[in-house]
């Protein structure tokens, strides 16, 4: 297939509709900046409404990478389009807007001058799993990487067999895929596609029996059969292969080893060579997402050396860790995702496995949620609330909304009642804070606007009580 | 007292593994799990309660092809008042057929007379509110379609929100002590005053939850929010 014919140059009355949308919907822009409005799929919408084959006819950049996968795709994509700027490349990409189908249009449509050239010469753009069906029809991908696939939210996602499906009829049939064979869900996909894999060998740490209560892939996805795991990292990630059908992990193309969290380095070996970078974090799960962005540059023809210049500037996104020393205290903000219960596994796993004392306050609330409806609760009891019965967690405050919910589910994973207060009101929540010197405050929250919001007007207080306990 | 989890490999969504966690904490039972390729044992032994819970479609196939031969025994439990809970999709795979978005008809188990549709790129979202005699049940449903059929009275009797299918009140299916619903997720766990009963029903004598003052406080919180005529039952 062509790629250049996923992008058609509009004739005659289509021609007419196309520009009238591109117009229109660009005059948006600054509208919404003037009347302080954050509607990023907005002009998206508006083009796609004047011409439903927007994303057909509006110009894109030569070579387009598009990321997906249920976490790690707006760090993977925040670091490849970093990392490609900083090679000297012009990349459209839709870190400031949505990853659906309008978000993505409205990343087109600014990214193209009133006559539909494209200013850029690539894209990475991150896209909804869910969005694929809307987006891949008009978007050819050179490369396509899926970061990984876990349940997620049920009420959209269901589960992630479904996803998978999903995304098995979505791909153009030439796309190379970047695949993540420690985890033996989204490795499946598309298995017509070409691709190559990436992974991390054995690590300190690993195990073989999961420990965690969220395990998507319990059985063999071929014949049920019973797998074996050579090692695994959480969940279901990790290299397996099935007893009766003798299925089994792929090889890894780009494979992570020698991680060594302590003097924070990784040696990434390929066919092409081997290297040692520089970690941008010590949670595996960002390993990962570093692992996966040198992947994609290796797999753009950029040597290790490159590449290493290239990560020496890189930092993890701050909406999703910050941490600052306040008083006698450390105040942490983690983002956790809400109804998501992979990455609050993923967070609380972190949280409790740094060095020190804890105190946690727990506000991973859909707050868009309950304005029309009552968050549905579902994903607490796949989530890995068992590790806060760490005895170095000594006071945790439930809060938001689902307060009670939390403060049940806490119980049942066995962290004693006496470390544990529920507070509707999460300033109020604050004021229960002990902040005993030397501890670490670590807020977890949910990532809908209304959450970061409210997360980060909570953080004000705490820093301001910090300061106050520091100076009594 | 034992509870048996069957098929929990693949039958484990939405926090459902749960249900007979929190059934075992709260009455000391045993749980045992059989898998797709084991003999279930409440064919052969005393269990108080069968437990199987939400799966995949594809899951769905799988625990019809791995349950049939054991489909009489299941009748025989059901006839002489043995407790059985199925909670989300499972009530389809022992309805009659599920019809694919209009297309294809897959057979199911046909113990229940009922069948259902699925339409793969809807996903149909609720909050629940229904009756169990004088219990109160809330939850969530989370489902691709809907089942259709003359279940007499069903499970629970609908409040607010879908039962079997939108147009409906009875939601689930009821045989005896046999219980299948499309509610989801930690039923039990956020639904004490049904708990108390399901535990009554496998033989508990005046049954004390685990946690139970914090499981009736959210349990309390949630109807307040679920009879708020304000609130939205669909998502």
């Amino acid at each position: 297939m062509d790629k250049s014919s996923t992008y058609v140059k509009p004739r005659g009355l289509a021609a007419v509709r196309f520009f009238l949308a591109l117009w229109a919907s660009k005059l948006t822009v600054p509208l919404l900046k003037i009347t302080r409005h954050n509607g990023t799929n907005f002009p998206g919408e508006v083009a796609m409404k004047l011409c439903p084959d927007f994303l057909k006819y509006v110009a894109r950049p030569e070579k387009i990478i598009t990321v997906t996968g249920t976490d790690g795709k707006t760090s993977v994509s925040n670091l490849l389009v970093d990392m490609l700027e900083s090679a000297g490349h012009r990349v459209l990409n839709n870190r400031m807007g949505s990853n659906i189908n309008s978000g993505i249009a409205t990343s087109l449509l600014t990214g193209c001058t009133v006559f539909n050239r494209s200013r850029h010469d690539m894209a990475v753009l991150e896209v909804d799993e869910r969005s694929s069906r809307r987006v891949y029809p008009y978007i050819h991908p050179d490369m396509t990487v899926i970061t990984n696939l876990f349940r997620d939210s049920l009420m959209r996602n269901a589960h992630p067999e479904f996803i998978a499906g999903f995304l098995n009829e979505s791909f153009p049939p030439d796309t190379r895929l970047i695949l993540n064979a420690d985890d033996l869900i989204s490795s499946g996909v598309a298995p017509e596609n070409p691709r190559v894999y990436f992974g991390i060998e054995r690590m300190e740490g690993d195990v073989v029996a999961c420990v965690n209560r969220l395990n998507d892939l319990r059985v063999c996805p071929k014949c049920y059969g019973e797998l074996i795991f050579e090692y695994r990292r959480y969940h279901h990630i990790g290299r397996a292969h099935c007893c009766d059908c003798g299925f089994s992990s792929p090889e890894y193309d780009y494979a992570g080893c020698e991680v060594n969290t302590a003097d924070m380095t990784m040696l990434v070996r390929d066919a092409g060579g081997e290297a040692r970078y520089r970690l941008l974090s010590d949670s595996v799960f960002n390993i990962y997402n570093e692992l996966t962005a040198i992947a994609v540059m290796r797999e753009l023809g950029m040597s290790h050396g490159e590449i290493q210049k290239l990560t020496a500037g890189l930092k993890i996104v701050e909406s999703r860790y910050k941490a600052e020393h306040v008083g006698n205290v450390d105040v942490i903000m983690q983002m956790s995702k809400d109804r998501n219960p992979l990455a609050s596994s993923r967070a609380i796993d972190y949280v409790t496995h740094k060095p020190g004392d804890k105190e946690l306050l727990l506000m991973m609330n859909n707050l868009s949620d309950e304005v029309d409806w009552s968050e549905n609760v579902c994903w607490l009891y796949d989530c890995d609330f068992e590790f806060l019965a760490d005895e170095r967690v000594k006071h945790i405050i439930c809060t938001g909304p689902r307060a009670k919910d939390y403060y049940l589910r806490l119980l049942l994973a066995g962290v004693p009642g006496d470390r544990v207060d529920c507070v509707r009101n999460e300033f109020d929540a604050a004021d229960k804070l002990h902040l005993t010197p030397g501890t670490s405050v670590y807020m977890l929250y949910g990532a809908d606007n209304r959450s970061l919001s409210m997360a980060f007007d909570v953080r004000k207080k705490v820093m301001r009580l910090a300061k106050e306990a520091a100076e009594r | 007292m034992k509870i048996e989890v069957l098929y929990p490999e693949i039958c484990n969504l939405f926090g459902e593994l749960m249900n007979p966690e929190y059934l075992a904490r709260c009455s000391g039972a045993e749980v045992v799990r059989t898998s797709l390729k084991e003999t279930p044992r409440f064919v052969t032994e005393d269990i108080a309660l069968v437990y199987m819970g939400y799966t995949t479609e594809r899951g769905q196939e799988a625990v019809r092809d791995a349950f049939r031969p054991y489909l009489d025994a299941l009748r025989k439990r059901t006839e002489a008042g043995g407790v059985t809970l199925f909670t989300g999709n499972i009530l389809e795979v022992f309805g009659e057929y599920i019809e694919t978005d209009g297309k294809e008809k897959i057979p199911m188990l046909g113990l229940f007379p009922i069948h259902s549709d699925r339409h793969l790129m809807k996903r149909y979202n609720s909050l629940y509110l229904g009756k169990l005699g004088d219990i109160t049940v809330a939850g969530f449903k989370s489902q691709f379609g809907h089942s259709y059929g003359d279940v007499g009275e069903g499970l629970f009797t609908t409040t607010r929100g879908p039962g079997l299918n939108p147009g409906v009140k009875p939601e689930g299916v009821r045989v005896n002590n046999l219980m299948a619903t499309y509610l989801i997720g930690p039923l039990t766990v956020i639904n004490p005053p049904f708990t108390k009963y399901l535990l009554k029903l496998m033989g508990v004598e005046d049954p004390v939850l685990a946690f139970e003052d914090a499981a009736m406080d959210a349990y309390n919180t949630r109807l307040e929010e679920f009879s708020d005529p304000k609130r939205g039952f669909t998502y």
